[in-house]
């Protein structure tokens, strides 16, 4: 009995091995050797090579995902594309990770291939100490700016203002004419004196 | 209730003023309508006035059990953030238009029908401004920080340009009110002398601004009220458009609209005028002005109020059609719970029985009278508000990511401080009207001597009817 558990144990510990050396850096999935660096907070730099002979698989499109969670909902985030050069290096670069181990999944077509092959490799990112994410948004249309609004309530206020003055000079009016005496309500075309052309108000 | 064929007859008889009357007999009416309201009070009065702040007096416990225990208290959670009190408060900055934009248009257009009206319109504006902006601050968990909107604002968000927007329509239209009350103050200083209480007499002289009635001072007025009138038009039509960019600039798939403004104004203006027809029918009444307030008045804002009917069934089809024929996922949802489930109920009230049935009431001539007008009024006013609530609650009701709607349903708290402000509606118009002139008597009396001194008319021919552009 015994000695079952003990094979199992090992069994199991070969099992966990070969998916821990699986899952290490350098990654590699059939002929091709992927190996990842990380270019700063956000970017990363993958390099595909032969397995057999160790040259670099030039012109290959690599797509690089990782899981990530965000408001409670997680799932898999494309975190960018790129090709690989010469040398058979793509960097891709994305908005930043959050700092800590990330498990990213590598995904490319090799240029002889049809079919594209995934290896999983483990990235530290670096820590972030300022903003993660800057907005861009908007379109700079010039004079169209804080300024103009600024003015516009200005001259709003500015005629109001003016409203307000009339009232002084209302008030200025009727100290000069002298004690008031009680008058019927009129309209007024009852006044003769009035001057029609500046006091119709609009109507 | 007084038949537009009574109005043409008199009017072919020379206007209002009959051959017969003497004009002082007239001016001595018109004289003691504006001043009754002032004078008078009866019983009803203070009753009307007691209810009204028992009302407000729950209103306001209702709130102090809110500042204790905090948002908690009311239905507002997270994912819907807005309730009774942003549709409230919606609503009244809508009915504000009752007062001064309608006021302003029937100015600017020459429509002398308009005068026994415009003192109740403009005070509408006030008082509905005056009750809204209340309710921003209700809103608030912290009203304490309510000046942080100041303090720490930013210009490019919606809701300072909101903040400027609502205090430059208040100013204005507090200077509109003002304005053309002016040499009604003076009567009301020079004639009430003795018969009113002495505190009102001096606020009187001190609100007619030492009018005397000299022509230098007409012509200061006229010059600050068509500054005024024409100022406050795109002033009154930038308040309901920012109020409307607070929802449209916002990220919330209902209300990813290009003609939110639009639509607010004339939903505003819509509103206003039903509001404005409901606080005559009741002032009329109430203070008899049965001779001044007739029912061409309440005929003519009827073909208004039938007009921006039309209008906002216009709008409701182009929002609605060009938005459901794309079909974007958000719209579906949306679609459903508007059309078909949640809030289909409040939806067909409102296009049914607030767009469809008002203006079947003011075209259909049976129904073409006061109390077929008045009708149409209540029923556009209940359905605005509920046009309001379900803008608000069911645009935050769009899940924004995967997860479950959530819902909404306002708590007594929200429910009392709700009525409480339309409480202190009614209560700000009612010691509006026992202090101030209900009716701009000058423009009144003005009217009446442009009609008598004004070529006789050639009489209607049979069929003919009567002209609104023509100024009644």
């Amino acid at each position: 009995m015994s000695s079952q558990i003990v094979v199992k144990v090992i069994l199991v510990s070969i099992a966990l091995g070969a998916a821990a050396v699986a899952l290490a850096v350098p990654a590699s999935a059939s002929h091709v050797e992927a190996e990842i660096t990380t270019e700063g907070p956000a970017a990363l730099q993958v390099k595909l090579r032969s397995a057999d002979q160790g040259l670099p698989i030039a012109n290959a499109a690599v797509t690089l995902s990782a899981d990530e969670s965000f408001g409670g909902v997680a799932g898999r985030v494309e975190l960018g594309q790129a090709s690989t050069d010469q040398n058979g290096v793509a960097t891709v670069r994305f908005h930043r990770l959050s700092a800590g181990d990330h498990q990213v999944r590598i995904e490319y077509v090799a240029p002889s291939e049809t079919e594209p092959e995934v290896a999983t490799a483990f990235v530290t990112m670096p820590g972030i100490t300022s903003q993660v994410y800057r907005s861009s948004a908007g379109v700079h249309i010039p004079g169209l700016n804080v300024s103009l609004l600024i003015a516009l309530v200005a001259t709003v206020w500015a005629i109001l203002l003016s409203v307000a003055l009339r009232v002084i000079a209302i008030a200025r009016a009727g100290a000069d004419a002298g004690a008031p005496s009680p008058q019927p309500p009129r309209g007024r075309r009852a006044d003769k004196s009035i001057s029609r052309a500046g006091a119709t108000g609009g109507r | 209730m007084e038949a537009l064929g009574n109005q043409r007859s008199r009017r072919e008889g020379g206007g209002p003023l009959a051959a017969a009357e003497p004009r002082a007999s007239w001016l001595s009416r018109l004289e003691h309508a504006a001043f009754a309201p002032v004078t008078e009070t009866s019983r009803w009065y203070y009753l009307w006035v007691a209810f009204l702040l028992l009302v407000i007096a729950w209103g306001v416990y209702a709130y102090s059990h809110q500042l204790r225990e905090g948002l908690i208290v009311t239905g507002m959670r997270d994912r819907i953030s807005w309730g009774l009190y942003i549709t409230t408060f919606v609503f009244f900055i809508g009915i504000s238009h009752a007062g001064t934009l309608i006021s302003a248009i029937l100015r600017v257009s020459q429509a002398r029908w308009r005068t026994p009206i415009t003192r109740m319109a403009e005070f509408i504006t006030v008082v509905a401004l005056v009750s809204g902006a209340i309710f921003v601050i209700i809103d608030l968990g912290r009203p304490d920080r309510v000046l942080n909107v100041i303090r720490y604002g930013r210009w490019q968000s919606p809701i300072i340009w909101d903040v400027l927007a609502i205090t430059t329509y208040l100013t204005a239209s507090i200077a509109y009110l003002f304005l053309p009350m002016i040499p009604d103050l003076a009567l009301f200083r020079d004639r009430l002398a003795g018969r009113v209480a002495p505190w009102r007499i001096w606020l009187y002289d001190l609100l007619s601004v030492r009018w005397r009635g000299t022509g230098a001072q007409w012509r200061s007025m006229g010059t600050a009220i068509t500054t005024a009138m024409i100022l406050i038009i795109p002033i009154a039509v930038s308040v309901h458009t920012v109020v409307s960019w607070i929802f449209a600039m916002t990220l919330r798939e209902p209300w990813n609209s290009t003609i939110f403004g639009a639509f607010f104004v004339a939903g505003a203006i819509f509103s206003g005028i039903a509001t404005l027809i409901i606080v005559m029918a009741v002032l009329r009444k109430v203070y008899h002005l049965e001779e001044y307030i007739t029912e061409k008045h309440f005929v003519y804002l009827g073909y208004m109020l039938a007009a921006f009917a039309l209008i906002m069934i216009y709008g409701n089809v182009s929002e609605y059609v060009t938005t459901g024929y794309k079909l974007e996922e958000g719209a579906e949802f949306h679609f459903r719970q508007l059309f078909l489930e949640q809030f289909a109920g409040f939806y067909w009230f409102y296009f049914i029985g607030g767009l469809v049935v008002p203006g079947l009431l003011v075209l259909f001539p049976r129904t073409r009278n006061i109390w077929g007008v008045v009708a149409a009024a209540l029923l556009v006013d209940v359905a605005m508000w509920v046009e309001r609530y379900f803008i608000v609650v069911s645009g935050f009701r769009v899940p924004l990511m995967p997860y479950e709607p959530s819902s909404y349903a306002p708590t007594w708290v929200e429910l009392s401080i709700m009525v409480a402000g339309f409480a202190l509606f009614a209560l700000l118009i009612t010691l509006f009207v026992k202090v101030f002139p209900i009716i701009a008597v000058w423009e009144v009396a003005e009217d009446q001597e442009s009609i008598e001194t004004a070529p006789a008319r050639r009489p209607l021919a049979p069929g003919a009817t009567l002209d609104p552009a023509e100024g009644g």
